[in-house]
């Protein structure tokens, strides 16, 4: 038997992958999935903020020391221009904001009284805030210095000294947020999901691509029973879901580069207990359908509509009370809730009772396929 | 020894009666006709020998063992023509007799020596590479016979092998299953064809409403027609033929008019003389009569007989 499983195997995997078709079917499309996800839910990265610098302090030392202190920051791509420019830049979009150091900027520091300075956007707090907390604590630094001197300059000169050259300074790091990366690495096993369900229908539809070539009917008059070739197609289904994780997984850790927040090991682990669950799908599609073209009116009828229930596409979050109670229902929703769980730091094990389900899932799907296909008994189109 | 036995065969779907208690034996070297109109039960009988339907009841042997048993055994020694073709197109021609041999466990060596030997033998060994979809009809119909060949069974059923072929790919066909029998092949054919049947097989068997009515060599067959005469009658146009005044005429039992010439067939009782009304009534309604002849009972007189009906209906 499980020599005629494995002749079976080849067979169908040599006439299924020698159709380029099937490789854009099984691989290219996931891939694509999870480069439209990352596209869809990118810009969680770290761009430079591009900011604009006008000097109208001419050439006051306190002022061009202000300008490149904002130069040093990271993150920060600095331009100096004149205001006209600014406004225009900014108008653009070209520039995320600018920085205007008003004649009088360096003696209202010396003097210990800051002013002459203003920050423009057109872009609201969110991009101004960061340049414009390192400024004020830039400038009360320096004010600081100017109030202690007074009317010394010599003593302003001497401590201003110090203070460029001191060994305490403020070291910005950036601490990566990783929370983007999580949704598009979850949205990406969304797309995924997805594509692992049309897949596993497409591959079990080949036993209704036989009937209707009936070559099927011929396969069972030899000494191939019917349970040995749709054994072969289950196989078959799940060695091309395997590669299919796995490459998505590649393209999506080591080729996109998404930080997804969890261990490979889990990941595979629940995306294989769901590969059951899509072949299990697939069969009861294909058990309850008279030809390949119904498999195909059926297939569109389930994967579809429960992904986007499930929360394949959009967050679930988002969605009213009553499709998140739907959602539990379906196998989609558990894989996707044990992602979350994993990208928050739960382990493998606490996952317990999600594994159980989508095996549940799986083996509820086996179990009513495999009744359909005991009843089938239609052999009129062979002979 | 029989190559087929079979005992008390009945098929039942719901309270239809598909197979009627039909037995049979096929012995070793036969090529054995059987012949029925659609819906007759031959198919269903077919399914059975092959396992893909279980019977209601009775009994199958291939090679004197009971299929239900040794479904295994049985399969391996039996290769399956079917009438609509069961091959891929996405695979060639050497991959689908060799994927095909391998169902039955060959393998290696042997598989592509058995692979090139059927395709050699149903005469496409120089289309090893070519793809069912580039194929004629005929060189089709070749492959679907090839392909239930290279296991070498003892037993092969050939259900309408020469359906809507050239007559070039026909005569392959008919010349290749002699070739089979004489290698030592038993088989089982059947087509719409009666010519065909008459030409190639050893028996036949004729089978209506599920049971075989008659079962014998072509000789054995026609002489138990010895009521039955058949009247042809050739006529310039088929336009003025009344047929169903003819019907009327005592003795007539059927009135056939030919699809593709002008010619009437009539089967009337042999004891009745009624000829010479046949006539009259046929130049009463205008019809022009080229030729009459009374020709021996043929296997079709017989079909005819014996069921009322022709083979195609």
């Amino acid at each position: 038997m499980i020599k005629d499983i494995v002749w079976l195997m080849l067979s169908t995997l040599q006439r299924t992958f020698r159709k380029k078709s099937s490789w854009v079917l099984f691989f290219g499309l996931p891939v694509a999935g999870i480069l439209v996800s990352t596209l869809l839910y990118g810009g969680a990265g770290q761009p430079l903020l591009r900011v604009g610098v006008v000097n109208g302090d001419g050439s006051e030392r306190l002022a061009a020391d202000t300008v490149r202190m904002i130069g040093n920051l990271k993150e920060v791509k600095l331009v100096e221009m004149d205001a006209g420019e600014l406004r225009n830049e900014l108008a653009s979009g070209n520039l995320d904001t600018g920085i205007v150091l008003e004649r009088g900027y360096s003696e209202g520091l010396r003097s210990g009284k800051p002013g002459h300075v203003g920050i423009q956007s057109a872009k609201g707090a969110a991009v101004t805030s960061y340049i414009k907390a390192m400024l004020n604590q830039y400038m009360d630094n320096i004010s600081a210095i100017g109030r202690i001197a007074g009317s010394d300059q010599p003593k302003f000169d001497k401590l201003y000294a110090g203070f460029q050259s001191a060994n305490f300074k403020l070291v910005v790091n950036t601490v990566t947020d990783i929370s983007g990366a999580k949704r598009m690495s979850y949205q990406s096993i969304g797309f995924l999901i997805m594509f692992m369900m049309t897949s596993a229908v497409n591959l079990s539809e080949l036993i209704l691509v036989n009937r209707e070539n009936r070559t099927y009917f011929r396969i069972l008059s030899s000494p191939i029973s019917a349970r040995t070739y749709v054994l072969s197609n289950i196989f078959v289904n799940l060695c091309v879901m395997f590669a299919q994780i796995l490459v998505a997984l590649f393209f999506l850790i080591y080729v996109f580069k998404l930080n997804v927040g969890m261990a490979i090991g889990p990941m595979l682990v629940i995306l294989g207990l769901f590969s059951l669950t899509s072949v299990g799908i697939s069969l009861v599609v294909v058990a309850f359908s008279k030809n390949s073209a119904g498999a195909g009116a059926l297939q569109n009828f389930i994967v579809m509509p429960t992904c986007l229930l499930s929360g394949c596409f959009i967050p679930l979050e988002i969605m009213p009370n009553a499709v998140r109670r739907i959602a539990d229902f379906l196998p989609q929703n558990w894989v996707l809730e044990s992602f979350e769980k994993l990208q928050s730091g739960a382990s493998l094990g606490s996952l317990w009772f999600n594994m159980m389900l989508l095996f549940a899932f799986g083996l509820m799907f086996f179990l009513i396929a495999s009744y359909k296909f005991g009843r089938n008994n239609d052999t009129r189109n062979f002979v | 020894m029989n190559v087929l036995e079979i005992r008390g065969l009945t098929k039942k779907f719901g309270n239809f009666i598909a197979v009627d208690n039909m037995s049979l034996t096929i012995g070793e070297g036969e090529i054995f006709g059987f012949l029925g109109a659609n819906g007759a039960g031959k198919s269903t009988t077919i399914n059975m020998i092959s396992s893909l339907l279980r019977p209601t009841s009775g009994e199958i042997k291939i090679l004197d063992k009971d299929i239900a048993k040794m479904s295994r055994f049985a399969k391996l020694n039996l290769g399956i023509v079917p009438q609509d073709l069961a091959i891929y197109e996405d695979m060639t021609a050497y991959e689908n007799v060799s994927f095909f041999g391998g169902l039955y466990g060959l393998r290696g060596a042997e598989l592509k020596a058995r692979t090139e030997e059927a395709l050699e033998f149903v005469g496409l060994a120089d289309k090893v590479k070519g793809y069912p979809k580039n194929f004629s009809g005929g060189m089709k119909r070749r492959l679907n016979i090839a392909c239930a060949l290279a296991h070498k069974p003892k037993l092969i059923i050939m259900d309408e092998p020469t359906v809507g072929i050239d007559p070039q790919s026909r005569n392959y066909i008919l010349n290749s299953v002699r070739k089979l029998n004489e290698d030592g092949c038993t088989i089982i054919y059947t087509s719409h064809y009666m010519e065909e049947v008459e030409e190639i097989c050893s028996r036949i068997a004729i089978v209506d409403h599920g049971k075989i009515i008659a079962e014998g060599t072509k000789e054995q067959l026609t002489a138990t027609i010895t009521d039955v005469k058949d009247i042809r009658i050739e006529v310039k146009s088929l336009v003025e033929v009344a047929e169903d005044q003819l019907r009327l005429i005592p003795g007539v039992r059927t009135v056939k008019l030919d699809d593709h010439e002008p010619v009437i067939r009539i089967h009337s009782d042999a004891a009745v003389d009624n000829l010479n009304r046949i006539l009259k009534q046929l130049m009463d309604s205008g019809a022009e009569i080229r030729a009459v002849e009374e020709q021996e009972p043929n296997l079709e007189t017989v079909f005819l007989t014996l069921t009322g009906r022709n083979l195609r209906d």
